[in-house]
């Protein structure tokens, strides 16, 4: 590790080559920058493209297809070693399966890396700015452009832009939270400290935060080369692991792999014993394989969950993963920051106090007046010393902006007071300009005072006056009288208890309060020419004259409550962790709701009860205020027991270490937790949740990086809309699958009583293929555009270990109900084919080996005429099309029944989801080219159909409509009855 | 993301299923009550004997449509298909390959053809009867018995040198065999518009130059009956149920003059209006294409 803390500012500027005023040259920065790259963190390692590319092509059923392929190929190699009479059928068919493998494989690829891509181009969306010296000028820089020897300037609120080795400061302290856990901010200085530099006091680390105060620097380390930056590439080795949607695909490919698997290998068994022979089992048994397998399924749920990403990310809500989509419907607990997340991240005025009265402010977002009463000359007198004794300035250039959004220099506190008048006396800038500033004492740790002297705005008042804001306490010390309703009075012990009163009262309720005070001098003593010195202080700083309180603090965002009430009716118990302060933590908490207004803590019941705190049985309460140094102390079971006893929860004073603990203590109740973080140090927390949640804006790169998804506006609203898109992505793909379920039956029987009845063949491999990959992909997908059908945000949250995405009654209320009217519909239209065109359904049976052999060429229909090969084969092609054609019909009803699971379509609405009628029209679209258009293609055995045919299965189209709004009738009626139960999926 | 990936052992998922099966504490039998089974069993047997009813419903009304006499449409068959006897099938087609000096590899073509001929015996034929018309037979009303339609006689004797009755062997041992074409049944299909269709059997010189035009050439051939035509009074075809006895017309080809040891493709095809032999994908539409090679 380096000694750059112990250089002295000139060895440093000889050891860097640059000048602590001038900086570097911008050519020799641009030479440093080639030589060590941009300071950035260097992204975690990522899997190499064509790994995750093959991944694709084995993941899911592919591997069912592929073993498809490879039968198909073996049985091509035995037919034309033996010179078979059309062995090339198998050959295509085993590059059609292994195309459809390859495509949907490319496909899921291309999906996943466009979701990557939206990651990447975010991050670049927000860059860091340093202020630099470069040249001798001060010029605003991305981050990533600083190298070593830049030297930068920070003010309070920046992020540090790289390792820095101070050379100047002015009251400078950082918040090394993100390093070191240690959430209370460390002053900084010039000098050499400590042998460490982990320690010294002369460092200030890339990533962490100044939080007041300015200072100078030179930057020693960027990039990856910064303590932060060796952390991190140490952490990032954490492999990634399964997100319950994941574990719900694979259980639901399990799920059909094993129905394929078994009816494909009972029927091979089947088709020996009949005495068929080996090949043509085979060749079954590829195709009850293809007929099983959904094939466009898991392409049309990763365009479903990429869907619901696109809608969330418009919600602010950016997934970096599409499968945590869904893992944030299914959360249970969410363990919420504090700053920025639940509040506004800015300081603004709550409160008032003068004329023994406290006064609300207005704490929203979007602030233009104040409502309280300022008629009291007292509050013209506090609105001038707010106004004057004010370091803070707006940036220049931001008129147009509302007042609450413009950029202003100067610490949290002086902003939100400069705010605060500008919104009420509007240009304080005017107001300043007017009292001229004469001498001026700036805030510091000692004094705890900040104080200032003006001339008056009023051309006939020569007088001076002197203002001072401050500590509370210590204002009063300095103060004899106190104006009420605007005349000075004494300051007895009377108001001095008031004034405890009020301080209390507003230390309360977690607020930072200033006091504030004046005095005009008396022109007698101080003529307009007085030489004020703020060394030797010629001035009184005592008798002064108090005036009022104001107090701040950093509020809920508007839109917090609400959401937070939605948590609550939605089962999710929101856990708020923070590094503040147990009463702001605990003000805030009440104040969002985290905290229910009647609920008690452990320590409210004993003050109300007014007995120890030992004594209150703790089940009694409620809420629990945890301290960081309590949980320290913590065994994990009795942290166990505070998380399983207390509905509302709110950790003070943690660490992000901490945070972990309370993330592992969360899943060991079984929980998904969804955990929000901005740190460095909050990656942990954010790796261990079932989905991490970064902060756009605040959040570091390293959390981004660790996080599942990042919420662009930090607002804590934004997940809870996650969470409701989460919910109903995880309906709609019930709905989804279900839909797509269903034609497997349908394209399966023909398979079973082909080889049972040796009928002629029903329906061809590729013609499934079509269906799988043709009709039925954007009706699926349209499914995801799908409305919920009831309040999803007033259910409790899933049960990940009960609540699968294909549980046991959709399963069988696809395969074994629906699928079997879709069977029998569209084998009713294959015999009404066949018999219309000379084959009545008693002729067929039993005919296959006649039918399928080449050297008859006479065969004998149900009327006595004959038929060449050619001809029975081309009206194949005609059963194939009308099987096929069929089972369109019936996925349209199909389609619209699987619009709700619980609610009558007409509750539903048709019209609601278009998309359902994009997702009709393109499968009849479809299916009327593939008939019409490319009918007379003889490799993809389509054949122009009669127009009847296509409506010979409508009734059965009805009748599965009809059947599925009686189902549905019934469990609305017989809410958990044995219907209920075995029907409801 | 925390992982949610529960690794069990095999004894473990074994001990998971047996409790799947029969579960002692709830008594679930995989995952149901005994009486929950009952009742899923019977809902699924109720639903699938009224699915069994509409199929059979179905099929009942679809019969109830459908014309006894003849089916409601023809759209595969256009133009007949034609065969051969005797059929023999090899890898690309028909395929008649056999050895004058040797009895084996041609007893069976004859005996095909013999068994193909038994059911153009007099004694065959009895139901059908004589027709001298050279015009087509059409009959609007049932004028046979048992409301049927008559069928004229076509007896192996019309096939004269290749009846089988004066040649038993149909000229195989001497390397002038017979073949028996056959056109296959069509309702209500008349051939030839008015002039009866006839067999022409050429040879193919090569397969490329046949693709390109008629580049076949004669053969020398004896055709019965005369000229090699089908006479019209067989046609047309009423079908199975109103001509219960109809037998279909034959032309037997007598092949006088074929190059010994050599591989012919031969293609005899029916002329006559109506009667299409283009087909692409049908080789037996229209025509029948065979491989003949007589060897000593």
């Amino acid at each position: 590790i380096q000694d750059d803390h112990k250089l002295s500012a000139s060895e440093l500027e000889e050891k860097y080559g640059t000048s602590i005023d001038k900086g570097l040259s911008s050519a020799r920065a641009a030479e440093i920058l080639a030589r060590d790259g941009p300071n950035a963190l260097s992204p975690p390692k990522a899997t190499p493209e064509i790994v995750k590319f093959l991944k694709q092509l084995v993941g899911g059923f592919s591997i069912l297809l592929w073993i498809g392929a490879v039968f198909s190929w073996i049985s091509f190699g035995i037919q034309f070693a033996q010179g078979a009479e059309s062995p090339f059928d198998n050959l295509y068919l085993g590059v059609v399966l292994a195309l459809v493998v390859i495509l949907t494989g490319v496909f899921a690829y291309y999906q996943e890396a466009k979701s990557t891509n939206i990651m990447a181009s975010f991050s670049k969306m927000i860059p860091q700015q340093a202020l630099v010296i470069r040249d001798a000028e001060k010029k605003e820089l991305p981050a990533d452009q600083l190298v070593v020897g830049d030297i930068v300037e920070i003010k309070g609120g920046d992020r540090i832009p790289a390792d820095i080795r101070l050379i100047f400061t002015q009251g400078c302290k950082v918040d090394n939270s993100s390093l070191t856990g240690e959430s209370e901010p460390q002053s900084r200085s010039c000098e050499f400290t400590h042998d460490n530099p982990l320690e010294t006091k002369n460092i200030a680390f890339y990533s962490t935060t100044c939080v007041e105060g300015t200072a100078t620097g030179i930057v020693i380390n960027t990039g990856d080369r910064t303590i932060i930056g060796r952390i991190a590439s140490l952490a990032s080795g954490v492999g990634n692991e399964k997100t319950p949607i994941a574990i719900e695909i694979e259980h639901f490919v399990y799920l059909v792999a094993g129905v394929a698997i078994t009816v494909g290998v009972v029927f091979f068994i089947i088709s020996i014993s009949l005495r068929y022979k080996i090949l043509d089992s085979i060749i079954f048994l590829i195709g009850i394989i293809v007929a099983n397998v959904p094939e466009g399924l898991l392409a049309t749920v990763t365009v479903s969950l990429s869907l619901t990403a696109k809608r969330m990310a418009k919600k602010n809500c950016l997934v970096k993963n599409l499968e945590a989509v869904e893992t944030l419907g299914s959360t249970s607990i969410i363990c919420s920051d504090k700053t920025g997340t639940l509040t506004q991240n800015r300081m603004t005025v709550a409160h008032l106090w003068f004329d023994n009265q406290i006064y609300s402010a207005d704490t929203s977002e979007d602030q233009t007046t104040q409502p309280f009463d300022q008629s009291s000359s007292t509050w013209t007198e506090l609105s001038k010393i707010v106004t004057l004794c004010n370091r803070a300035e707006f940036r220049p250039g931001q008129e147009n902006l509302p007042i609450m959004k413009r950029v202003v220099v100067g610490d949290a506190s002086e902003t939100a007071l400069l705010k605060f008048a500008e919104v009420i006396l509007g240009d304080v800038m005017n107001i300043r300009a007017r009292n001229k500033k004469v001498a001026e004492i700036p805030f510091n740790s000692t004094n705890k005072f900040q104080l200032s002297i003006h001339e008056t705005d009023d051309p006939n008042d020569k007088r001076f006056l002197l203002v001072m804001k401050g500590a509370p306490e210590r204002i009063l010390e300095r103060c004899s009288t106190i104006m009420i309703n605007g005349k000075e009075e004494a300051l007895d012990s009377e108001k001095a208890e008031a004034f405890q009163t009020a301080y209390m009262e507003l230390g309360g309720m977690g607020e930072r309060v200033l006091g504030f005070c004046h005095l005009y001098l008396p022109e007698s003593e101080f003529p307009d020419s007085y030489p004020f010195d703020t060394d030797s202080t010629n001035f009184p700083t005592s008798n002064l004259c108090f005036v009022g309180l104001l107090s701040m603090i950093d509020p809920p965002r508007s839109t917090v409550p609400d959401a937070v009430s939605k948590c609550r009716s939605a089962g999710i118990k929101v856990i708020m962790v923070t590094g503040d302060h147990p009463i702001t933590a605990k003000a805030i908490a009440k104040s969002v709701g985290i905290i229910s207004a009647t609920s008690e803590t452990v320590e409210d019941i004993a003050k109300r009860l007014n007995v120890p705190v030992e004594q209150v049985n703790r089940r009694e309460a409620t809420a629990a205020v945890v301290n960081g140094m309590e949980l320290k102390d913590m065994s994990l079971e009795q942290l166990d027991e505070i998380l399983c006893n207390h509905s509302e929860i709110v950790f003070a004073r943690t660490s992000p270490q901490q945070k972990l603990i309370i993330v592992e203590g969360c899943q060991r109740q079984g929980a998904v937790v969804a955990v929000t973080g901005d740190g460095v140090n909050d990656s942990p927390a954010l790796k261990k949740a079932d989905i991490g949640i970064a902060m756009g804006i605040a959040g570091s790169d390293a959390a981004k990086n660790a996080a599942d998804m990042v919420l662009l506006d930090d607002n804590f609203a934004s997940i809870v809309t996650g969470v409701e898109e989460g919910r109903l992505i995880f309906d709609n793909l019930k709905k989804t699958i279900a839909y797509t379920l269903t034609k497997n039956i349908a394209e399966l029987c023909p398979f079973l009583i082909y080889i049972i009845a040796s009928i002629p063949m029903p329906i061809g491999t590729i013609t499934i293929l079509f269906i799988d990959l043709g009709t039925d992909i954007i009706p699926s997908v349209a499914l995801a555009y799908e409305k919920a059908e009831s309040d999803i945000m007033n259910r409790r949250p899933r049960n990940k270990r009960k609540d699968r995405l294909v549980n046991e009654q959709l399963a069988v209320y696809s395969y074994l109900q629906i699928g079997i009217i879709q069977s029998v519909g569209a084998f009713i239209t294959y015999f009404t084919v066949y018999a219309e065109q000379g084959f009545l359904p008693s002729t067929l049976l039993g005919v296959r080996v006649n039918w399928e052999s080449n050297a008859i060429n006479d065969f004998e229909d149900s009327y006595g005429q004959q038929w060449t090969k050619y001809q029975r084969l081309y009206l194949q092609w005609t059963g194939y099309t009308a099987f096929f054609v069929s089972i369109t019909i019936q996925q349209v009803a199909d389609l619209i029944i699987r619009k709700t699971r619980r609610n009558s379509i007409f509750q539903q609405g048709l019209f609601r989801n278009k998309v359902i009628w994009v997702g009709i029209f393109s499968q009849i679209g479809i299916a009327l080219i593939l008939s019409y258009g490319l009918g007379h293609v003889t490799a993809l055995n389509f054949t122009p159909l009669r127009f009847q045919y296509w409506f010979v299965a409508v009734p059965f189209a009805i009748l599965i409509w009809v059947y599925d709004e009686v189902r549905k009738l019934l469990i609305r009626r017989h809410p958990g009855s044995w219907w209920d139960k075995n029907m409801y999926y | 993301m925390a992982t949610l990936n529960e690794k069990k052992t095999c004894s473990e998922r074994m001990e998971n299923f047996r409790r799947f099966v029969w579960n002692p504490e709830t008594k679930l039998f995989m995952g149901r009550t005994l009486i929950n089974w009952v009742w899923i069993s019977l809902y699924y047997m109720a639903f699938y004997v009224v699915m069994s009813g509409l199929f059979a419903l179905s099929i009942y009304s679809l019969m109830r449509t459908v014309n006894p006499y003849e089916p409601d449409y023809q759209d595969q068959l256009k133009s007949p298909g034609v065969t051969l006897r005797p059929d023999v099938y090899g890898d690309r087609g028909l395929q008649i390959y056999y050895n004058i000096s040797d009895n084996k590899t041609w007893e069976g073509l004859v005996t095909t053809l013999q068994t193909f001929l038994t059911a153009y015996t007099p004694a065959a034929q009895h139901l059908n009867i004589n027709c001298t018309s050279d015009t087509y037979f059409i009959q609007d009303t049932f004028d046979g018995p048992n409301n049927t339609k008559l069928s004229c006689k076509f007896t192996s004797d019309m096939l004269q040198n290749c009846s089988g009755i004066t040649d038993p062997t149909f000229g195989f041992p001497e390397g002038k065999p017979c073949f028996i074409i056959k056109m296959n049944r069509i309702i209500k299909f008349f051939p030839g518009n008015g002039t009866a269709p006839r067999v022409d059997c050429t040879y193919v010189v090569s397969f490329l130059l046949y693709q390109q035009g008629d580049e076949s050439r004669p053969l020398e051939v004896d055709y019965y009956p005369v000229n090699g035509t089908f006479n019209l009074h067989y046609f047309p075809y009423y079908g199975i149920k109103a001509q219960p006895s109809y037998s279909n017309p034959l032309v037997a080809v007598k092949f006088l003059n074929i190059t010994r040891n050599e591989e012919l493709r031969i293609v005899c095809k029916i002329i006559g209006a109506g009667i299409t032999f283009n087909n692409v994908h049908d080789p037996y539409e229209g025509k029948v294409e065979f491989k003949l090679k007589i060897e000593d």
